[in-house]
């Protein structure tokens, strides 16, 4: 949903001895730590076929409690783009019985209102034979219909009741391959969160859906349309994918968004949230027992729905480089992308080790070459799975060139960097320096009952068992430098690649 | 020994917790309504008690064990920051503490520290801030000498080695030319300036001309002035035994002597009451970042507890009263913030600003400026209290969930002159704040009448002339080029 964001905490806990054993002391068998880590861990699925998974952390009486949709802006359709994350926004505007005095009255206003902005629309589609004087009739009845809801409306009362409870870091995210909600409580207010979150799943109400929208526009506004790199990221994931809804917006195009109807939305909704498509995680100082049977009662009321249609669409093979120019005021940017497996893809783990050496931290090769030796960059990283990981994504090498450096030049010394790995096999030092890194950076992203909310879902969701949150750690373990090379060769080459680079126009910024 | 007491009763108490629990669980009734809905008691918060060593070089150390994880975290604070630099090398306490660290030691390099530390899987980094510097050191605690060793070597014998300066010269120069792309950041700036003034230490920033002043004689005088025992402050939590880690840190700081420290005072701010109107025109953009609002406050004022209460109705998250109204309401912003700030040891900023479309620029000025006259006109609701109140008092208890944040607020606390317990002393005075207290420190403390309004925006498209809200004026954010 976006925005406060203030009250990012990380509390730490007892399940770092566990990792740390696990990935750090290496030695001891591992088998036998994800075992003890397991020991922790309840899962159950409801009859409905939504999943939880429980895992205990007694440090101190709080609660993170996580819902991880399986969909995202990929499952959206030509014309509707930007429906998964507008619909993350409209899941906290209440339910039949949260935010609302008079549901059955107000859904009658709701649906003039609707009725209104169709007719606006195809007044408006009219070009310039519409009739101005009717657009502005419809337009007045469409704010007065929106005015007459107030009075049905208890205003962010579903915000508003976790706050009271003591809820922090209430937020949600949409990216191309998932939708997120979490929020985190004093750990005996569970039950509240079981009501509130099964309640706006069974029955969510898109009120003020046409406000919520324009909220949406402004925040296209701010992160893609006054954002440089945003703007560039956008006409670069365009470029990179011309089938595969991976080249999308996540936020939507502008003119979709603009004409995105209420119905629209809970199709959307009605088609995707069903319970078998719904992981949920309660990570913190809780009873498995108490949370199935809260999850039976509360969860338990949400009926099955059928499974909704897999993406087909698969992104054909690149036929030659691909390059996208952003024309901007700002200074100079360049990302390089190389189309690579999804996460589910024996070679994932290969990626993984190349992130570490060519991307991660001071010691890494492109910060080492563009930043330390050549000073010809600021900063320049590489990393994999944008835009997502559940499906084919890239793997992406970008650098911010240092002022007075070019685009050209971090371009060339990136590929030089990629050629080394083609070229040579990468030191067992490395390697190992490697392993540990990506050992390291795993820990860092348990560090948190909502950090390790997040990530159990997502690996239970997209690889099919949260058990493999650390078997990626064993299959970086066993990846060998003629593994790099080989991957290197193969997914790095100029065919595969699309290149975008923001080009400063003169004038406005200095240079 | 106390911390230890104290991890065992927090280990009973989860236990007893939890087969109470476990007697409620079976068959849990459904309750549809959330106000029905009955809770168990929270269990106890336990609190751990930190430890306090003065060593005979002056450095004052918290200390607090945690012997879940086999693992060590030492956090330093050094009386230094930014403010003590001259206006004519701003950016020198920020390459200080970069340099300190990328720059090596006598006897290794930076590089050479970087190499060790990732194969240890541990860190050592360094900073200087606005009024503070800090250090710290993760490691495993077998590591933890040398961990100690890195930090107490980068602490006291910084090498500064040229290569590095001029790394972070370079960067910095490339911020500079990269610091009018973000109109968000463009924004936060110059309001800054609009409020404590250009010169000011806590507005001013870097220009090429004040990097290109900075050289290694600087960074090298620097440190000598602001870095010693008697001017540091360690924390250390984890897996270790506190009389035993007491005489590590002597051990490995034993060679750093006390020195006589000229600290200046914290710079005054010598704020301007008056309104303007302020406009930054970005025409490549399509949309308006707006700030507007006036100097803060300290947290040592008295009316600190009933402002925190002020800024949960006015600002506070998804439920303030600017995010019912100008975003939910009227759909007129994604981003929209505000509050009235209190620092440590200086004036905050009372600020409220959203990013708008450019045609609802003035609009949604008004809108704002609306909730700000709101808040010092009338009584805020009953409910509305309420929920200020409650939601703070019901999230206390993720103020311990983690112990670096326990020992670490305490240092804070004790490094600018705060009571130990003043945590807890708000939550006392948050619980007695009154309709009546909000209403008073928000005329106290606001000036709708008396505010500096800032627009990062395309003129041309906005939905009145800025004018409309009073004299324009223009500000150029060209970046000077320096004379080669």
């Amino acid at each position: 949903m976006g925005q406060p964001d203030r009250e990012h905490r990380r509390p730490r806990g007892r399940l770092r001895l566990t990792l740390l054993a696990v990935l750090i002391l290496a030695s001891a068998g591992r088998a036998q730590d994800l075992a003890e880590f397991e020991a922790r861990v309840t899962e159950f699925t409801l009859d409905n076929g939504l999943k939880f998974i429980v895992l205990e952390r007694h440090e101190a009486p709080v609660v993170t409690c996580y819902t991880h949709a399986d969909v995202g802006a990929a499952n959206e359709v030509t014309g509707l783009t930007g429906l998964a994350h507008l619909f993350e926004h409209m899941a906290f505007k209440g339910t039949q019985r949260i935010g609302t005095r008079d549901y059955e009255a107000e859904a009658q206003v709701m649906a003039k209102i609707d009725a209104i902005f169709t007719e606006m629309k195809a007044e408006r589609r009219k070009g310039d034979q519409a009739n101005p004087q009717r657009l502005a009739e419809l337009h007045q009845q469409f704010q007065e219909a929106q005015q007459e809801t107030q009075a049905f409306l208890v205003h962010d009362e579903f915000e508003e009741v976790l706050k009271q409870a003591g809820g922090t870091g209430l937020n949600a995210g949409t990216s191309s391959d998932y939708t997120v909600y979490f929020v985190n409580l004093p750990s005996n207010k569970l039950e509240l969160w079981m009501l509130m979150e099964s309640d706006r799943f069974l029955n969510p109400v898109l009120r003020e859906f046409y406000k919520e929208k324009n909220v949406v526009i402004e925040e296209r506004r701010m992160r893609t349309e006054s954002q440089p790199v945003g703007k560039l990221l956008e006409e670069f994931l365009a470029a990179a994918y011309k089938a595969h809804p991976y080249g999308v917006p996540v936020v939507g195009h502008m003119s979709d968004l603009e004409a995105l109807e209420r119905a629209e939305a809970e199709a959307f909704f009605r088609t995707h949230y069903v319970p078998s498509n719904l992981t949920m995680a309660v990570v913190g100082d809780v009873d498995p027992a108490r949370v199935k049977a809260l999850a039976q009662a509360y969860f338990g009321r949400i009926p099955a729905r059928p499974d909704p249609d897999p993406v087909e669409t698969v992104e054909p093979p690149q036929q030659g480089e691909r390059r996208v120019i952003v024309e901007d005021p700002a200074q100079p940017f360049v990302l390089i992308g190389y189309h690579k497996p999804s996460i589910n893809h024996p070679d994932n783990a290969v990626f993984d080790a190349i992130t570490d050496i060519v991307g991660m931290g001071r010691t890494s090769r492109l910060y080492k070459s563009l930043v330390k030796e050549k000073r010809i960059a600021m900063y320049a990283s590489g990393f994999q799975g944008m835009p997502g990981s559940k499906y084919p994504g890239l793997f992406l090498f970008y650098a911010v060139p240092a002022r007075g450096h070019s685009n050209q030049e971090c371009e060339a010394a990136i590929y030089a960097e990629i050629g080394r790995l083609k070229n040579e096999l990468v030191s067992a030092e490395d390697l190992k320096k490697a392993r540990t890194r990506a050992r390291a950076s795993v820990i860092r992203q348990l560090d948190s009952n909502s950090g390790l909310a997040g990530q159990l879902t997502a690996f239970e969701v997209m690889t099919g068992d949260w058990r493999n949150l650390f078997k990626q750690i064993d299959q970086i373990n066993e990846v060998t430098a003629e593994d790099i090379q080989r991957v290197a060769r193969q997914y790095f080459t100029t065919r595969n690649r699309t290149v975008g680079i923001i080009e400063t126009t003169t004038g406005e910024n200095e240079s | 020994m106390k911390s230890r007491h104290g991890h065992w009763a927090a280990w009973i108490l989860t236990i007893t917790g939890a087969a109470c629990f476990m007697g409620l669980a079976p068959a849990a009734a459904l309750t549809l309504d959330h106000e029905k809905l009955t809770y168990p008691p929270l269990h106890d918060i336990v609190v751990p008690e930190v430890q306090r060593v003065t060593l005979p070089n002056g450095m004052r150390l918290f200390l607090l064990e945690d012997h879940e994880l086999p693992l060590i975290y030492v956090s330093a604070r050094i009386r230094v920051g930014s403010i003590y630099e001259p206006a004519d090398k701003v950016g020198l306490a920020d390459i200080t503490g970069e340099v300190m660290r990328t720059g090596g030691t006598a006897s290794k390099t930076g590089d050479e520290l970087d190499e060790e530390l990732e194969r240890l899987a541990a860190s050592v980094e360094t900073s200087i801030g606005l009024s503070s510097g800090s250090a710290s050191v993760s490691v495993l605690k077998e590591d933890i000498d040398r961990g100690l060793a890195i930090l107490a070597d980068v602490l006291m014998h910084p090498a500064f080695r040229p290569d590095k300066i001029e790394l972070a010269k370079m960067q910095h120069r490339s911020s500079i030319a990269r610091r009018n792309d973000q109109p968000d950041s463009i924004a936060a700036r110059e309001f800054r300036q609009l409020i404590y003034g250009p010169e000011s230490p806590y507005a001013r920033h870097t220009e090429y001309a004040t990097i290109d002043n900075i050289t290694r004689d600087d960074l090298v005088a620097f440190h000598k002035r602001f870095y010693a025992p008697n001017n540091t402050m360690l924390a250390v939590w984890g897996d270790f035994d506190a009389e035993q880690m007491v005489e590590r840190i002597e051990k490995a700081f034993a060679d750093w002597q006390k020195i006589d420290l000229d600290l200046s005072a914290t710079p005054a701010v010598d704020y301007a009451w008056g309104s303007s109107v302020n406009l930054v025109s970005k025409p490549d953009i399509n949309q308006s970042n707006i700030y507007l609002g006036h100097i803060g406050g300290v947290m040592s004022d008295p009316d600190y507890f009933a402002l925190t209460v002020m800024n949960q109705i006015l600002g506070g998250g998804f439920t303030g009263r600017l995010f019912k109204n100008v975003r939910s309401r009227q759909g007129l912003a994604y981003s929209v913030f505000g509050r009235y700030a209190s620092g440590y040891d200086h004036p905050g900023q009372f600020y409220v600003g959203c990013q708008t479309k450019s045609a609802s620029t003035v609009h949604a000025i008004r809108a704002m400026i609306d909730e700000i006259e709101k808040i010092t006109a009338e009584e805020v609701t009953d409910e509305e209290l309420e929920l200020a109140k409650t939601s703070y008092l019901n999230a206390f208890v993720f103020n311990f969930d983690s112990k670096g944040e326990i020992i670490r607020r305490l240092m804070t606390f004790e490094y600018y002159g705060y009571p130990p317990d003043f945590l807890q002393q708000t939550k006392d005075r948050v619980e007695q704040v009154t309709k009546a207290d909000v209403l008073r420190v928000a005329r106290a403390h606001l000036k709708p009448d008396t505010l500096k309004i800032l627009v990062v925006g395309n003129p041309a498209d906005f939905d009145e002339p800025l004018s409309t809200l009073g004299q324009v004026n223009a500000i150029d954010i060209a970046i000077p080029t320096p004379g080669k």
